[in-house]
């Protein structure tokens, strides 16, 4: 026992070291500041992480999500953490990363069929013939006839067939995806906080650049928050294989262009205020607008046939380009003595024609001092795009916007979880959390035609979630 | 129709914060808000990874916080 206590302060003293270090790279020292005060050997109580005025602190929080969905659909691994030095005028460091992992069957956007499927996509020239495998999702190697005008690159293709009545997924599906943030904040003049931040994120297709700048202000007495946030973001899409034409019939060619980009601009206006002794309330405003490429470059759609609903060809799918969108949020904190209750609503409603609900519930019940457990539940649903189409029907003639993507069509989720935190100090805590996550929709549209009444034309998603974590205030 | 909403909304906040002058605790009746699970974000990894789950499966994002993921998971 004497030496994990001792171990644990050697790496204490060093995380204090780096952030001292830190932040005394990034500000000016402070009378006061070097006060040290040991806060480590208070018995377990409530979690208070306000060291008070005129102290410097530091803020470490690490966590691990796992994400696996049924049927062996996506599964992720995503460990994350972030540091957050506070000085003692209010001024504010924090950095933060993100990695993660994902891989599984994704449905590839085809309805199902009475007959089996085959699907073809591009795959590099050279040396993709050892690495696609019938162990990487029944895919074999193609050769491609050759085009005039095709990259070099055309020669092979893969191809995936999909046995009759089964929803198509493509099971090559995988990625590695890395994040890096930043943000600044401090008091300024009679402003409360004003606060800068930027981040990075970069998968194998994607790129997303964002920058943030925020303005606080306190009023009646701190009972009173505005605050005003804007955000934009700037992202590269690069799929594998190209940029297909939208409409187009898939194929397993090398398109010639390679990189799509999309800007998006937001602001999110917020009010919170201490309603009584034991109430808070926020309520935000966002408005978020994106223009450019928001296809799904690997998602298609079936074409079928007017009479018999069987799958004649697949089309890559396409979005409009702009998108605005405006959520109302509505957020509720309620401190009963050994329960505190958060209830969060809100109304989304965008320029696609999707509108959704969505309410957050959990309760949290402390356990004597050192425990506590929150069940929390979450209901969610939303109407559909005014494009989205599960299938097109042959002969008719193509819409100018068209996806089959689910996640754009109408559904319902509903999210079961459960929390247990252990107040490990006063300064530390560690928490494991549970949830069960499922969504459902109309799997018979009316007006389904000929064998499509006999198939699901929902691809139900059902998924796990853990996620634990680790939080840390020291000095 | 929008607009009108948004006129609506914004006339809605301003009134809210005129009120809110008369509303709250006193400082010294605090104690419950200054506990850390009534932050208004009290876990903000926690918060970050759910909001990165609904992102990449459900259309709609954004009202706690900024709209988007900052990723190409949707």
């Amino acid at each position: 026992m004497q030496l994990k206590k001792r171990r644990r302060g050697n790496v204490r003293k060093s995380l204090a070291r780096i952030s001292a270090g830190l932040l005394a790279a990034a500000l000016p020292p402070l009378a006061g500041q070097a006060a040290a005060q040991s806060y480590y050997d208070d018995a377990s109580g409530t979690r208070n992480n306000n060291f008070g005025p005129g102290f410097t602190y530091s803020q470490l929080d690490a966590a691990l999500l796992v994400y696996q969905e049924a049927g062996g659909r996506v599964g992720a691994i995503e460990p994350t953490a972030n540091l957050s030095m506070h000085a003692a005028d209010g001024r504010q460091l924090s950095i933060g990363g993100v990695a993660d992992s994902v891989s599984g069957a994704t449905p590839n956007g085809a309805v199902p069929s009475n007959l089996p499927q085959n699907f073809v996509t591009p795959i590099k020239a050279q040396g993709s013939s050892a690495s696609v495998t019938s162990a990487s999702g029944g895919s074999t190697i193609i050769k491609l006839p050759p085009t005039p005008g095709q990259l070099a690159t055309a020669a092979l293709g893969r191809q995936y067939t999909v046995p009759a009545n089964t929803l198509p997924m493509d099971k090559g599906f995988h990625d590695h995806r890395a994040a890096l943030n930043g943000a600044w904040a401090q008091p300024l003049g009679g402003i409360t906080e004003i606060g800068v931040g930027a981040g990075y994120s970069r998968e194998s297709d994607y790129q997303s650049i964002t920058a943030n700048t925020h303005l606080s202000q306190n009023f009646n007495a701190n009972n009173t928050t505005m605050s005003l946030s804007l955000n934009s973001e700037f992202d590269s899409s690069f799929p594998f294989g190209g940029i297909p034409t939208p409409l187009s019939v898939m194929n397993a060619q090398w398109k010639t262009q390679s990189t799509r980009d999309k800007t998006q601009l937001g602001f999110v206006l917020g009010l919170t205020q201490v309603m009584t002794r034991s109430w808070l309330t926020q309520f935000n405003y966002a408005f978020d607008q994106q223009s450019g490429y928001q296809n799904d470059p690997y998602r298609i759609v079936s074409v079928v046939d007017p009479a018999s609903g069987v799958p004649t060809q697949s089309l890559y799918e396409n979005r409009p380009q702009s998108r605005q969108s405006n959520s109302f949020y509505w957020d509720n904190k309620l401190d009963l003595g050994p329960t505190v209750t958060d209830l969060s609503l809100r109304y989304f409603t965008d320029s696609w024609g999707i509108k959704s609900v969505t309410a957050d519930l959990a309760e949290r019940l402390n356990l004597g001092s050192a425990f506590y457990v929150e069940p929390s539940a979450r209901y969610y649903h939303q109407s559909a795009a005014n494009f989205f189409h599960s299938y097109l029907v042959g002969g008719q003639a193509l819409p100018a916007y068209a996806t089959s993507d689910s996640r754009l069509g109408s559904f319902t989720g509903t999210t079961f979880g459960a929390k247990l935190g252990w107040i490990v100090s006063k300064r530390s805590e560690f928490y494991v959390k549970g949830e069960y996550y499922a969504q459902s929709g109309n799997s018979h549209p009316a007006g389904a035609i000929g064998q499509l009444k006999q198939q699901d034309l929902f691809p139900k998603t059902s998924a796990a979630i853990a996620f634990i974590g680790y939080s840390w205030d020291f000095h | 129709m929008r607009t009108a909403a948004r006129t609506v909304f914004l006339a809605g906040m301003a009134l809210a914060l005129a009120g809110c002058a008369s509303l709250g605790p006193k400082p010294w009746e605090k104690d419950l808000m200054a506990r850390h699970e009534m932050l208004v974000d009290p876990y903000p990894l926690q918060t970050a990874a759910e909001d990165h789950v609904y992102f990449s499966k459900e259309a709609s994002s954004g009202g706690r916080g900024f709209a988007g993921g900052g990723c190409g998971c949707n």
